[in-house]
């Protein structure tokens, strides 16, 4: 979650409460949905022509993954004090009350995806998970599932390696529901953060991309049925800072 | 035709939902490749040209080594001094030219073979040398090469976008001609003159805070000797934007000098942080 470190590494280490951070797409990493022969793959290949957002810019999903690793590379050195200017320090405690819900406790099997810096770490990809299944108690990402080509694989892919019983959560910039505070917050993010980018990590390209994805992800219903989509039961959100972020939590139930 | 285009792609998004930009919110398709006055444009509003001229100050005094941030500086509060000088630019026949023709300096553009070849004395040589010396020694001195100018991107008119790209570019030919070395001295001294040549906002910002890291020492023989050896040479010459270096190479560096009315420095500067 936190620290400077490319943020397409992730980890796992399997004792105690343990912590694994995985990330988000590579470049040059496809992820074909149907896993198997080289035949699968053909049949993925079709799907390029799709195109999908970067931000409020139309890129085709091959370029996307690509895309979102740049603004990370580009990022990490100064990620923690670039969050800590933007969100005024209140990020920590978003992850504070993140942490507070899980409730973990020593033999916890937890995994974190799209991570940051952490402990060990894993490399990997959030739509194919180089997991078993049913190995996970909990599911966390935090600030991460925004930047994802396919979202709903990668919330598959969060449902396949939970144990049953496992829980899913996930730290979100959602949607405000106050107008007011509406209104300040798109001025604050449209033209302050961008500004601050520039400013103490001489980029300001990549905090734009920042704010815009957060405009273009679903809203707190429109995520928990997504949720639900996935197969994960229970699913209720819990909104922090009138909305400004939410938290999603889901169960799985049942062997898929 | 933004609107068009994203309800045409609408259906094709991967995922439900995706609300796009709110009402009112700067849309960013006027940021996308139409929209844009020059390849490397960020359209920016008043609130943050503001904001961003006072961080990239305060940025600047506080971490000299972001010469990024003086940049930005210039870009944010240079535009009506931008409009003067290329006006001026405009009235002057070689300005003129240099407005038309748009010559760019990098190491891609810069013939070294061809520098190299020129006579002892030459101006070519002396810029070559300044190169040289300032890229290669790591003395104290700031690592220069005619490509660690970044392009201009808050500027709001391509002219004028330019003409601070140009005035950037040529600030090396300017150490050249002062026969100034790139530390923290040698640099007020070129913003000294450059403050005094073209009036622009940033400059006369760095000239003023620059002397604030300085020693007691050189902050004297500052104010003393070289400040005001800069500033008279700065309101003698013509304006330094009007000159077509890359037309003149071969010229003789004392000639040229001389055409500037560019005295020899009163005391050598390298070596004195």
């Amino acid at each position: 979650m936190a620290a400077p470190r490319s943020w397409a590494l992730w980890s796992f280490c399997g004792c105690g409460w343990s912590r694994a951070v995985s990330g988000c797409r590579l470049p040059g990493l496809r992820s074909s949905s149907p896993r198997g022969p080289l035949g699968a793959r053909l049949l993925s290949q079709e799907k390029e022509a799709t195109e999908t957002h970067f931000g409020f810019e139309t890129v085709s999903e091959e370029e996307k993954g690509g895309k979102v690793y740049q603004v990370f590379e580009s990022v990490a050195k100064k990620y923690d004090v670039m969050n800590d200017m933007m969100s005024l320090g209140i990020h920590r405690v978003w992850k504070d009350l993140l942490l507070w819900k899980m409730r973990p406790f020593p033999g916890t099997q937890l995994l974190d995806v799209a991570g940051g810096t952490g402990l060990a770490w894993i490399l990997g990809d959030a739509e194919e998970l180089p997991f078993d299944d049913n190995k996970f108690d909990v599911y966390t990402i935090a600030f991460g599932i925004r930047n994802v080509t396919h979202i709903d694989q990668a919330l598959q892919e969060a449902h396949r390696v939970l144990k049953p019983g496992g829980r899913f959560l996930c730290l979100e910039f959602s949607q405000v529901n106050n107008p007011l505070l509406s209104r300040l917050y798109d001025v604050y993010s449209f033209q302050v953060i961008p500004v601050l980018g520039e400013v103490i990590a001489g980029d300001w390209k990549s905090y734009q991309y920042l704010v815009e994805s957060i405009r273009q992800f679903p809203s707190q219903e429109e995520f928990k049925e997504m949720i639900e989509d996935a197969g994960f039961q229970k699913v209720t959100y819990e909104n922090l800072t009138s909305g400004i972020v939410a938290i999603h939590s889901g169960f799985k139930l049942y062997l898929r | 035709m933004a609107t068009l285009l994203r309800g045409v792609l609408r259906p094709l998004y991967a995922f439900r939902g995706g609300p796009g930009p709110p009402a009112g919110v700067p849309f960013r398709a006027v940021s996308h490749g139409t929209g844009l006055l020059y390849p490397e444009h960020i359209p920016t509003s008043v609130l943050q040209k503001v904001l961003l001229a006072a961080g990239s100050a305060g940025m600047a005094l506080y971490d000299p080594y972001r010469h990024d941030m003086v940049a930005v500086l210039g870009e944010t509060t240079g535009r009506r001094t931008l409009k003067v000088l290329r006006d001026q630019m405009k009235r002057d026949p070689e300005g003129a030219q240099i407005l038309q023709e748009r010559p760019r300096i990098s190491l891609s553009t810069l013939d070294m073979g061809k520098l190299r070849s020129l006579p002892e004395g030459s101006f070519g040589r002396a810029y070559l040398h300044f190169l040289d010396v300032n890229v290669a020694s790591g003395r104290g001195m700031t690592r220069v090469s005619p490509d660690t100018r970044a392009p201009t991107r808050f500027v709001d008119d391509e002219e004028l976008a330019y003409v601070i790209q140009r005035y950037r570019e040529i600030h090396d030919m300017l150490h050249a001609l002062l026969g100034m070395p790139t530390n923290i001295l040698g640099e007020i001294v070129v913003k000294w003159f450059e403050a005094v040549q073209t009036g622009l906002p940033m400059c006369v910002l760095s000239a003023l805070f620059g002397p604030i890291r300085l020693s007691a020492q050189s902050l004297q023989l500052l104010i003393s000797e070289l400040i005001p050896w800069a500033v008279e040479n700065g309101r003698r010459a013509p304006c330094v934007l009007n000159v077509y270096y890359e037309r003149r190479w071969e010229q003789p560096l004392q000639a040229l000098r001389q055409e500037l009315g560019i005295t020899e420095p009163p005391l050598r500067v390298e070596g004195l942080v």
